[in-house]
């Protein structure tokens, strides 16, 4: 990777976050190890990266992977031009001081308040997807009642459709009183065991006789 | 400079006929001379390649970088000496570390005088990797590695040095730097267990002078303690250098206040004590940590509330923690229960919060592993540790010293044959 010339590192890295929305789980991957120690290596050389660095979709996939401490440091650490005048860029980190924050409200507007690139589209997207899914957790584990209002604003949808929404999961709306009643799903774990762990049980016997 | 000439014959030649302890020879000899022309000897290096000529590159090199340097001799040097540490042999330039190391350092100097810490970071990497003996070997770099990291912002990078475990020093003074900014990259990274494991480091380790180092780890030990535990324990354990048991708390007065004001759970308190020392917290750099110390107060209250209620209205929660509404409230026992500090579930229609016990019953694989995990690495500490033993009883200073002592106090040792017989 260190030899090849910034252009060259900068067009595999977009082509990295172009691709299609299914292949997210490797940009995951991609963007926790590599991309801020590839910044790091560009920068070694001595190359000024900072004017072509795709800064809106390295947020974005930090923000996508969950990984918000490195979203806030990349903000931090970029050239104050690029934070004024990169309009995507503000509008990522928007979402970004939303969730650092946890106004989850908050979160699905900085989503919608922003006119897209069509690369960065299909992250947002997926990101959007992902963070309703994740609230829709948290509301399971932590709610037993919860008004449709505050479900709405969670999950990022229209009270319509949260409700068709909840429904679908199997949870119950009272109409009269605008309130949801959660259904906790059982939680399943595994529990089998293997004849390894008897070995490994054994050298823990050895280990403390000896 | 006829002189230079024919060290860069011979650097060429020997380097390529394998013959690196006779250079390493010649090349010690030639070093006042290197040192004479130390300006001039740039244009050289393009003579060599920094793969198969490795130690005498090194040698040049530091010449070059020794000495005060302007901005623009550092830029001309940052490159070649990043090149140079991402492409020379381990094998030739762990025949003079020091060497190595210095200009390594220098180069961070260089870097950092160009305010451009983010050129640092990568090759600082590979310089690590290649001068240290086995992972367990912290060498002098590993601070200045995570300083750059700390000033690029890249904690990520950082982090993932601080997963290695250590045995091995060179200086002290490293491991307390290592331990002081790992804590920083920790703390930045919300990784508050292991930031507190490594600042405990710093203050705990032994210590003949007492240090700046220590106190400031001290200061911010305190601080996480209070985030990530909602305590802290003022005694500091007993192994513990006496220069830090004597001199520490006295450096920390402001800290210490505030961890005695935290426990007693009142948040105007609280609040009325950080403003007090607010410019102290700030001149130390710390104001940021103390504030994530008051929203953690909060949090500390609602979890003692769950010690004692089953179930609590969201209102009640407010009145008792001093939050503005119920809303809020809501929302703090929200954050918890998605950080996993407390087991609850809310009920908005009628406004309560029923407490449960935490669902975990320690018999899933996955718990299974992890104690299994838990126990590898604890066995394989105490290997080390008896290694080390061996490695002790075995060293002649060591004995030389222990048998003095012995003779005096107890001659059993001495006696071959056993003189009674207790059955």
């Amino acid at each position: 990777m260190e030899s090849l010339p910034i252009s060259a590192t900068n067009s595999c890295f977009k082509l990295h976050f172009a691709f299609n929305p299914f292949k997210f789980q490797k940009l995951r991957l991609f963007s926790h190890s590599l991309s801020l120690s590839l910044i790091a290596q560009v920068a070694a050389e001595g190359v000024s990266f900072q004017d072509d660095w795709p800064y809106a979709i390295h947020l974005l996939a930090l923000i996508y992977a969950g990984d918000i401490n490195s979203a806030r440091f990349l903000w931090k650490s970029m050239p104050v031009a690029v934070k004024e005048s990169n309009p995507e860029v503000i509008a990522a980190w928007k979402i970004g001081q939303k969730l650092w924050v946890r106004d989850f409200g908050g979160v699905y507007e900085a989503i919608r308040g922003y006119e897209w690139s069509q690369d960065a589209e299909g992250l947002v997207a997926a990101f959007s997807d992902l963070y309703t899914k994740k609230m829709f957790q948290l509301l399971q584990s932590a709610y037993s009642t919860i008004s449709i209002q505050d479900t709405a604003l969670f999950l990022g949808m229209s009270e319509d459709d949260v409700t068709t929404y909840v429904l679908q999961q199997g949870w119950v709306v009272d109409p009269a009183s605008q309130m949801v009643t959660v259904k906790k799903q059982p939680i399943v774990t595994e529990q089998k065991l293997d004849a390894s762990k008897l070995q490994s049980l054994t050298e823990y016997v050895f280990h403390l006789e000896h | 400079m006829e002189a230079i000439q024919s060290l860069v014959m011979n650097i060429q030649g020997l380097s390529s006929s394998g013959d690196i302890s006779h250079l390493h020879v010649l090349l010690k000899q030639a070093q006042e001379s290197l040192y004479a022309e130390s300006t001039r000897l740039l244009p050289v290096l393009d003579q060599l390649d920094p793969a198969t000529h490795s130690l005498g590159y090194l040698y040049i090199l530091e010449a070059c970088s020794s000495g005060s340097i302007s901005k623009e001799q550092a830029s001309a040097l940052v490159l070649p000496i990043a090149r140079f540490i991402n492409s020379c042999v381990a094998e030739q330039i762990r025949l003079q570390p020091d060497k190595f190391i210095s200009v390594c350092k220098r180069f961070k100097d260089h870097v950092m005088l160009l305010e451009a810490p983010l050129r640092g970071v990568a090759p600082m990497l590979t310089a690590i990797r290649k001068i240290q003996t086995s992972s367990e070997h912290l060498t002098s770099l590993h601070p200045e590695f995570l300083l750059l990291c700390l000033l690029s912002k890249s904690y990520k990078v950082g982090y993932s040095v601080l997963d290695d475990d250590i045995f091995e020093v060179d200086q002290p003074r490293d491991l307390f730097l290592y331990c002081y900014y790992g804590g920083m990259i920790c703390i930045g990274q919300k990784r508050f267990r292991k930031a507190l494991e490594l600042l405990h480091n710093v203050v705990t380790s032994p210590m003949t002078s007492f240090n700046a180092i220590a106190v400031e780890a001290y200061k911010k030990h305190i601080l996480v303690s209070l985030i990530h535990n909602w305590n802290f324990c003022t005694s500091l354990p007993k192994y513990t250098s006496s220069v830090c048991q004597r001199n520490l708390k006295n450096y920390c007065q402001p800290y210490i206040e505030l961890a005695h004001c935290y426990v007693s759970g009142k948040i105007v308190h609280l609040e009325a004590m950080v403003d007090r020392h607010r410019e102290k917290y700030e001149n130390d750099n710390n104001l940021g940590l103390v504030k994530q110390v008051l929203s953690s107060q909060y949090k500390r209250n609602i979890q003692r509330l769950t010690q004692t209620y089953l179930t609590l209205s969201l209102q009640d929660i407010a009145n008792s923690v001093q939050l503005n509404s119920a809303k809020e409230a809501e929302m703090h026992v929200l954050q918890m229960i998605e950080d996993g500090q407390i087991f609850a579930t809310i009920n908005q229609k009628d406004g309560m919060v029923r407490f449960l016990e935490d669902p975990e019953q320690y018999k899933t694989c996955h718990m299974i592993e992890h104690i299994d995990s838990s126990i590898q690495r604890i066995m394989a500490l105490s290997r080390k540790l008896t290694a080390i033993d061996e490695n002790i009883s075995t060293d002649p200073l060591f004995l030389s010293k222990t048998g003095r002592e012995r003779q005096r106090f107890d001659f059993d040792d001495y006696d071959s044959v056993p003189q009674k017989f207790n059955i």
